[in-house]
């Protein structure tokens, strides 16, 4: 397990210094947007204002508190220094919301929508692609081309077509929010029953697309996986189809599990549109007001937040994969 | 002199292939296999000898297909086995196989002991698990495998010791018939006769009762085989005796076939190889006559009207309407 | 061979290390070699010898630790895209694992007509498919029976020609061919061996079989290089060399191969 250890540490330095990566380019690429966020807040508070001095001390008064009259280095270590903290200031929009708050109000929904629907979709998908490649017949004749041109869709086309569909026309579920908009927050039966309601839409576009994408993969690695010799030997010896079916499974995952690794980001990001779409409390309808408004901070700690996702779910699979897949073990350790 | 184990009678099989042609790759095919003897196949790539062994086994899956014939083992006709009772008592038990890629026949993500344990859990339902390992272990020791090799994956494994693993997992139950399909062509002379060594000990040990060994390594036929069988085109064109086919070949394409094999022996150097024009016919079309027709120096009309009969000369079977004495291939084959 | 015929492809002092600290060792160590014009050679070892890796690094698909490969006489240089694709037209292999280096899910037609697109040649449809009939006919394919199958559905010594066939539509100046008729009967190898012996009769091709086969080098070849442990143990004319042959190698290794006329010791 030494070298086991090896890899990993080896591993969680790489996904350490991409973090760190992230987080600059998280500080800088905001500040290269047009426009000046405090002028906003201003015009906006300022309205029916007509003293142009106090105006002027108004945003400089701003200015000064969310730390923009520094130069931008600097501001650049103290946002470090914060985020170790986790403190990702105060939102412009949402003055004086802190981010970190604002954060913690929308992780919670959108880590409740999305590793359900990722995760469930990946694996339906990949049992449909092992079907119709083993199965043929209806899984191969049917299910498998509407998979297709699921996937083929864009995220936010299937999400438009469900509200559309389901929430507008035949009413069967609500068309945005997370919960019942008269409703206080609680633990309440018919709260919960709420947020389902709610949830039952965005979740199904998200598995929706997972589903096809994964299927399409899936069958040509089951393809490929069932025509090779060992599964020839095992039946040969007598082994039944049921456990040979178990060995092509895992060896035609496998390279799916990098593949998730893969798409998680493009998963994750298609997953964000449908949150927009469906006006749902999560990261990404926050990041989505946060750009419309220019609120620099709320921008980055969503789009941090994001990256951490992405790295974190990339490591756990990296880790998992390098622990299931004999293959992975012996080359990668070894190094060339 | 030994007892009949194993005879087939008037064997054919075809793939049923994408496009819906069939390959009729074994096209009537008789044979007997007597206790305690080898009897080796060869023949051009192509002409259905793997496919031959897989017919034997008699556990046909997509895309190849039994068409008509028997395969008696001890007196009992498996064709006439229900699928389940082929699978869990002929397989493994009374006839194994090992494939001609032996390097890949092993699924890749699977410890070699677990995969014994698993043909095992098939045949001998009462075992304990210590119980399997130990006979795992019992004939690893035979077959001098180290017993690190049961818990080794098999990319852990060099060429030479797969084939021995291989060759362990094929006689783990002692089938009566041993089918080894090119079992050594892929390792290097020194690991070839360690696997040969340890496949004739294994018969003269008693674990296998007789075995079809597949090659088209002639020189090394003559030193494992007692008769062999050479194969043209989905059929049996010759057989006897070892030696006395390799260095009396009467069937004009067995007679190419000795002509053309190359050994390191002083007076091969120089010396013309005889070579057969053109390619053996496609086993899509229906065939009438002579299979080898087409490439033969010595065809008459009457070679193409019907279908030629297996006949006995001598001690020798051969399918060919003349008697043809083997010279040096120069006069016999010279062409051109 | 003529003494005098240029030097083609020259090898000098080539190392390739694999693994670092404790798992370090040497697959190919300080291998020389000189190959001439028309010549045809054979480098013979056992498995894990490192046939394969000089191999590699011949055909520049992998580099070299150490030691530098000259291409007619100049140091060889792969540095550019067009570098290698100019290279790569003198020099082809045919690689040990016939299943593993064609792309499993193009048909046998796809894969022919890629290698003929590297020709870049302006061809009708109708003579790429005779081009593609004629590469197969040289090593007994039937072009029609196969053109629509996958490579899985090939049996091995069909997959294995049809990397031949590759050659004859190639016609490179140099042929790297690796084990390449380990799965192929005599007969079909007779023949295959002929034709790689006209080819190399037009053009003065080099061959270089790379085989543990001690007979198909020993009929084939004018120079055997004779490789234990990365390293060259012997060499020189392929007659003296297993008439007569000096290292305990190459012994042991003859001794091991099952011949026609002499017992074979399995004892
Ligand atoms: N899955 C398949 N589908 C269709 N045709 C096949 C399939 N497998 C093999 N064939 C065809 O059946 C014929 C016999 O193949 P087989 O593998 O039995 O030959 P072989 O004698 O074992 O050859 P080799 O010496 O090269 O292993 C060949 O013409 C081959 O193209
Ligand atoms: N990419 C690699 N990484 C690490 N070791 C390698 C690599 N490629 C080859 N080797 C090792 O180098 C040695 C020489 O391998 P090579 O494939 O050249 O042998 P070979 O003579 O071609 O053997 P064979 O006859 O089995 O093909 C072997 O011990 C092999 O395990
Ligand atoms: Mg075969
Ligand atoms: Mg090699």
């Amino acid at each position: 397990m030494n070298s086991y250890l090896k890899y990993f540490l080896k591993k969680f330095g790489w996904y350490l210094l991409t973090l760190v990566v992230a987080i600059t380019l998280n500080f800088f690429l905001p500040r290269m947007i047009k426009g000046n966020p405090v002028s906003v807040i201003v015009s906006a508070m300022s309205q029916g204002m007509s003293d142009v001095n106090a105006q002027k001390k108004l945003y400089e008064s701003y200015m000064h508190q969310f730390g923009l009259d520094k130069p931008l280095f600097q501001q650049y270590l103290i946002y470090f220094q914060n985020i170790l903290h986790g403190d990702f200031g105060v939102s412009f929009g949402n003055y004086p919301r802190r981010v970190s708050n604002i954060l913690a109000s929308a992780i919670p929904w959108t880590l409740g929508l999305q590793i359900p629907a990722i995760l469930i979709g990946w694996l339906l998908g990949n049992l449909l692609g092992a079907f119709t490649a083993y199965k043929k017949g209806v899984f191969d004749k049917i299910i498998f081309p509407a998979a297709l041109f699921v996937n083929s869709m864009p995220f936010f086309a299937l999400s438009i077509i469900m509200l559309y569909v389901f929430g507008l026309h035949l009413k069967w579920f609500p068309i945005g929010g997370g919960y019942g908009y008269q409703m206080i927050p609680n633990l309440s039966l018919s709260f919960i029953g709420s947020v389902l309601q709610h949830h039952f839409l965005p979740f199904i576009s998200i598995v929706l697309v997972a589903i096809g994408g994964q299927a399409i993969g899936m069958r040509s690695m089951s393809i490929y996986e069932l025509n090779s010799d060992y599964v020839l030997y095992a039946k040969l010896m007598g082994i039944r189809d049921s456990r040979v079916v178990r060995y092509v499974f895992r060896n035609a995952v496998l390279p799916q599990v990098t593949g998730l690794a893969l798409s998680i980001g493009t998963m994750i990001s298609g997953a964000l549109i449908t949150e927009i779409v469906f006006n749902y409390p999560g990261i990404g309808t926050w990041l989505f007001t946060a750009i419309r408004t220019l609120d620099f901070p709320l921008i980055s700690g969503c789009t941090l937040m994001i990256t951490l996702a992405v790295l974190a779910a990339n490591f756990t699979i990296e880790i998992i994969y390098g622990l299931i897949d004999p293959r992975v073990k012996a080359t990668q350790m070894e190094g060339q | 002199m030994g007892q009949t184990i194993l005879t087939v009678s008037e064997l054919k099989t075809f793939y049923r292939t994408r496009l819906k042609e069939n390959v009729h790759a074994v096209d009537g095919v008789s044979f007997t296999l007597e206790e305690g003897k080898i009897l080796g196949i060869a023949g051009e790539s192509g002409c259905g000898k793997s496919t031959l062994a897989l017919s034997v086994m008699g556990f046909y899956f997509p895309p190849l297909n039994f068409k008509s014939g028997s395969i008696v083992i001890d007196g009992i006709d498996i064709m006439k086995l229900s699928r389940e009772d082929l699978r869990t008592k002929v397989l493994g038990e009374e006839i194994a196989y090992i494939p001609q890629s032996a390097m890949n026949a092993l699924n890749p993500t699977k410890r070699v002991g677990k995969f014994i344990e698993d043909i095992l859990r098939e045949h001998r339902p009462g075992l304990s698990q210590e119980q399997m390992q130990r006979l795992a272990a019992e004939r690893f020791e035979i077959l001098n495998l180290p017993t690190r090799a049961l818990t080794a994956y098999p990319n852990e494994l060099s060429g030479g010791m797969k084939q021995r693993v291989v060759i362990a997992t094929s006689t783990i139950l002692n089938p009566k018939v041993l089918i080894a399909d090119e079992p050594t062509s892929a390792l290097d002379v020194s690991s070839q006769k360690i696997a040969i060594k340890l496949l004739k000990s294994l018969l003269a040990k008693g674990f296998v009762k007789s075995m079809l060994f597949i090659t088209h390594e002639l020189p090394l036929l003559k030193h494992v085989a007692d008769d062999v069988m050479i194969m043209y085109a989905g059929q049996i064109v010759e057989r006897g005796r070892i030696d006395e086919v390799i260095f009396k070949p009467m069937h004009p394409y067995a007679q190419a076939l000795m002509g053309s094999i190359i050994v390191p022996e002083s007076d091969i150097r120089g010396h013309r190889l005889s070579s057969i024009p053109g390619a053996p016919p496609n086993l899509k079309n229906e065939m009438k006559g002579c299979r080898f027709a087409d490439r033969c120096i010595h065809t008459v009309d009457e070679c193409r009207k019907e279908e030629i009969p297996e006949r006995a000369r001598g001690e020798r079977t051969i399918r060919c309407l003349f008697d043809f004495d083997y010279q040096s291939e120069e006069t016999a084959h010279e062409r051109r | 061979m003529n003494g005098d015929s240029s030097i083609v492809l020259e090898g000098r002092k080539l190392n390739r290390q694999f693994g670092f600290g404790r798992n370090r060792f040497f697959a190919v160590s300080d291998v020389d070699f000189v190959f001439r014009s028309g010549e045809i050679i054979s480098i013979v070892g056992e498995s894990g010898s490192g046939k394969t890796t000089l191999a590699k690094m011949i055909m520049g698909l992998l580099k070299p630790t150490s030691g530098e490969v000259m291409f007619r006489e100049n140091p060889r240089s792969l540095r550019t895209k067009a570098d290698r694709e100019e290279y790569w037209k003198s020099v082809q292999g045919i690689f040990q694992d016939p299943f593993s280096s064609f792309n499993q899910f193009s048909k046998i037609q796809t894969l022919l007509l890629d290698c003929i697109n590297l020709l870049k040649l302006k061809l009708s449809e109708e003579e790429k498919m005779n081009m593609m009939r004629e590469a197969c006919g040289f090593v007994n394919l039937e072009f029609d029976e196969l053109y629509n199958k996958y490579p899985f559905e090939l049996s091995g010594g069909q997959m294995q020609r049809l990397m031949i066939a590759r050659i004859f539509i190639l016609k490179p100046k140099v042929l790297i061919a690796d084990e390449p008729t380990s799965m192929i009967d005599a007969c079909s190898r007779a023949t295959i061996l002929d034709m790689f012996l006209k080819l190399r009769k037009q053009n003065d091709m080099i061959i270089v079989f790379i085989t543990h086969d001690l007979g198909l080098a020993y009929y084939v070849s004018d120079t055997i290089y004779i490789m234990e442990h990365g390293k060259i143990v012997e060499r020189g004319n392929a007659a003296t060399i297993l008439e007569s042959p000096v290292h305990s190698y190459t012994k042991r290794l003859l001794a091991d191969v099952p011949k026609l006329k002499e017992a074979w010791d399995l004892g």
